[in-house]
């Protein structure tokens, strides 16, 4: 109850900072942002955020939060757009409501991301670890030790609830990893996140699944574990196995084979309500894809040189790259230069 | 006087001092003095130079605190892992009616034979796993974290209460303390818990523990110092040491308050179950984050349930014990 109550905490006082806005343009009227609590997600929406609101004069709405209880009021229709969607990770709630006509995909913000398992560099150079097969043995398990299951190496998997997490299951159980390792729930984003700076500070050993782009990637020296190389129908095939076991259980595994995470991209989501009485924004925001390597560097910028200012990085990169100018109207660009 | 003199003196100096090193180490801070007396435009808003470095030192003094010391701290956890485990695993191994009938006869002798609160608390515990069984496993996980921070809680807070009570000097320096333990949002010291224990149950004790012990120790030293004067004055006359009036008199009046504040310290502990969930503690809290997680509402009622039922149980344990010691030391009705 408390977690509801902090959930809700939260959304009033992000509403309640961000309902006074600038500009007003009759055109636009109202566009409610959703926004999550990783960075990535944060630029985006400032810089989405900032053409809006003075290309196109909207009056600019963000509502941050975790996944789920953001994704919940859009699905709900409470908010119009969501700037970085990780459909993979949220396949089962998102098409049901996306067949039902209330929200669209709108296609790729960022054209690659990772998902895999990782070790860090020390461990993995001094015991030649380089695909998930070479984990398969006891004493490398015993490197990764997990505290609470002292038989087992910790692999620090996915947060439970989002559907890595059973993909990560499946992986471990097809790979043979599940005889040496656990699946490590961490919790939450931040948690993760945590364990991998923790263990980076401490110099330990860390066997985990993680993704980028993300700053913190930036920061530590994570290999990549070679999988087996992605295949369409494989995957097709995985994926089964794990929507069964989310329904039914972990007793609804089966063998399954298994392939490496999909480099996907990311999406953006829009409200079809929205989408009717706003097509020029629709446009823009369909248009809208930043490269990988670019978010990467603004990630960089705004963790080491903008003092924690989503807006100023937004700027900074509406200043020095000329890619957003295609995506809008001259007039709209014309109205966004003059901001900067 | 004097002391006094220095401390009004070296208080404005301290401050003037960290303008001046604020200053110095913004990034953001104009070409040279004299512009920021020229241009007044920074009083209208705040200026990004006027911005006391705080995160940079404590990130800084962190870092080098965990390397340094991180060791230590692994010795700590597993030290407490190992309690938790052991007591997790005997719980786990009794047969769960053998669990409830002990739940039961605990209650009946610490409420004093009521059978009322008895057959409440004997159903309350079933349903735990009568709503779902696998809560059962997770309530006992939950349960032996519990019993861990509460334990710690009780050996540091009770003493802590008690010198509270002695010396006010000691009460005005420890208030501030219990008020930021009762505030600060507690994932400022869960992500920090996380790198210096790891991810699982360790950091979530000790979040137990900060955000649970104050109410003890406010008890403890408000009990203490609630026992009638009349009655310490008697003890002083008959000659009793500071030592036999703690123990033989002040402790034993002030024990409903003591036991209040367990109860106190049993539901806010209750109450961090979920937020420990999401640093990757087992427990019933997991379930609560996974049904939010899944949009099941179902579930996560369901699993909040199996919390209110816990936090009924431990609460009834607590309360009718205390409830018991007051019926006892209650004057005999004329």
């Amino acid at each position: 109850m408390k977690f509801f109550n902090k959930i809700l905490a939260l959304t009033v006082i992000s509403l309640g900072l961000s309902s006074f806005s600038l500009s007003a343009n009759a055109d636009c009227g109202k566009a409610r942002l959703a926004d999550f609590d990783w960075s990535s997600a944060n630029i985006h929406t400032a810089i989405v955020s900032f053409i809006l609101e003075h290309g196109y004069g909207c009056e600019v709405e963000v509502t941050k939060g975790s996944t789920t209880p953001i994704m919940a009021a859009h699905y709900d229709g409470q908010l119009d757009i969501v700037t970085e969607l990780w459909y993979d990770n949220i396949v089962g709630n998102y098409d049901p409501v996306e067949e039902a006509g209330v929200i669209r995909n709108l296609g790729i913000n960022t054209p690659d991301s990772q998902q895999a398992f990782y070790v860090d560099r020390t461990t993995a150079d001094k015991y030649n670890l380089k695909s998930v097969l070479d984990m398969l043995n006891p004493e490398v398990a015993a490197l990764f030790t997990d505290p609470e299951d002292p038989s087992k190496g910790r692999m620090t998997s996915c947060i439970s609830g989002w559907t890595c997490y059973t993909v990560n299951y499946v992986k471990q159980r097809v790979y043979g990893l599940d005889k040496y390792y656990t699946n490590f729930d961490p919790g939450s984003g931040g948690a993760l996140d945590a364990a991998i700076a923790g263990a980076f500070a401490k110099k330990q050993p860390i066997f985990t699944y993680y993704w980028a782009p993300t700053g913190l990637m930036g920061k530590v020296d994570l290999v990549r574990l070679k999988e087996p190389p992605f295949d369409e129908a494989c995957w097709d095939a995985m994926s089964a196995v794990v929507e069964d076991i989310k329904a039914n259980g972990k007793d609804a595994y089966q063998p399954t084979c298994a392939t490496e995470y999909r480099d996907m991209s990311l999406d953006k989501s829009i409200l079809t309500s929205w989408e009717a009485t706003h097509p020029e924004e629709t446009a823009f925001l369909e248009a809208y894809s930043i490269p990988t390597a670019t978010v990467n560097k603004l990630l960089a910028f705004y963790e080491d040189e903008s003092d924690g200012d989503m807006e100023l990085t937004a700027v900074e990169y509406l200043k020095n790259s000329s890619e957003w100018k295609s995506w809008v109207s001259a007039e709209a660009a014309a109205g966004v230069e003059g901001a900067l | 006087m004097i002391k006094k003199l220095i401390v009004y003196l070296s208080l404005p100096i301290i401050f003037v001092w960290l303008l001046i090193t604020s200053y110095n180490a913004s990034k953001w801070k104009p070409d040279s003095f004299s512009e920021v007396l020229a241009d007044g435009r920074w009083l209208n808003d705040w200026p990004k130079w006027l911005d006391i470095p705080l995160m940079k030192w404590i990130n800084d003094g962190f870092k080098v605190f965990n390397e340094e010391y991180g060791i230590y701290f692994e010795i700590v956890n597993n030290f407490l892992l190992g309690a938790i485990l052991s007591i997790k695993k005997f719980l786990v191994m009794l047969p769960w009616p053998l669990v409830i009938a002990l739940v039961v006869v605990i209650v009946f002798f610490s409420s004093g034979r009521k059978l009322g609160t008895t057959v409440f608390v004997g159903i309350c515990t079933f349903f735990i796993g009568f709503l779902h069984p696998k809560f059962w496993d997770k309530a006992i996980e939950t349960t032996s974290i519990m019993l861990i921070g509460i334990l710690i809680c009780v050996i540091l807070g009770i003493p802590l209460g008690i010198v509270m009570s002695r010396s006010v000097k000691v009460r005005n320096a420890i208030l501030p303390v219990l008020d930021l333990m009762q505030t600060i949002p507690s994932f400022c010291y869960l992500i920090p818990g996380i790198m210096l224990f790891g991810l699982g149950a360790v950091p979530a004790i000790i979040a137990t523990v900060i955000y649970a012990i104050p109410p003890l120790v406010r008890l403890t030293d408000l009990g203490i110092r609630l026992v009638d004067i009349e009655v310490i004055e008697a003890a002083e006359a008959f000659g009793a040491s500071r030592r036999q009036k703690l123990l033989k008199i002040q402790l034993p009046l002030a024990l409903p308050n003591i036991m209040q504040g367990i109860n106190q310290c049993t539901m806010m502990a209750l109450a961090m179950v979920v937020i420990a969930s999401m640093i990757g503690t087992r427990g019933l809290g997991d379930e609560v984050l996974l049904g939010l997680q899944q949009l099941n509402v179902g579930k996560a009622t369901e699993a909040g349930l199996a919390i209110v039922l816990l936090a009924i149980v431990l609460d009834r344990i607590t309360q009718a014990y205390g409830q018991k010691i007051q019926d006892r030391n209650k004057p005999p009705t004329k």
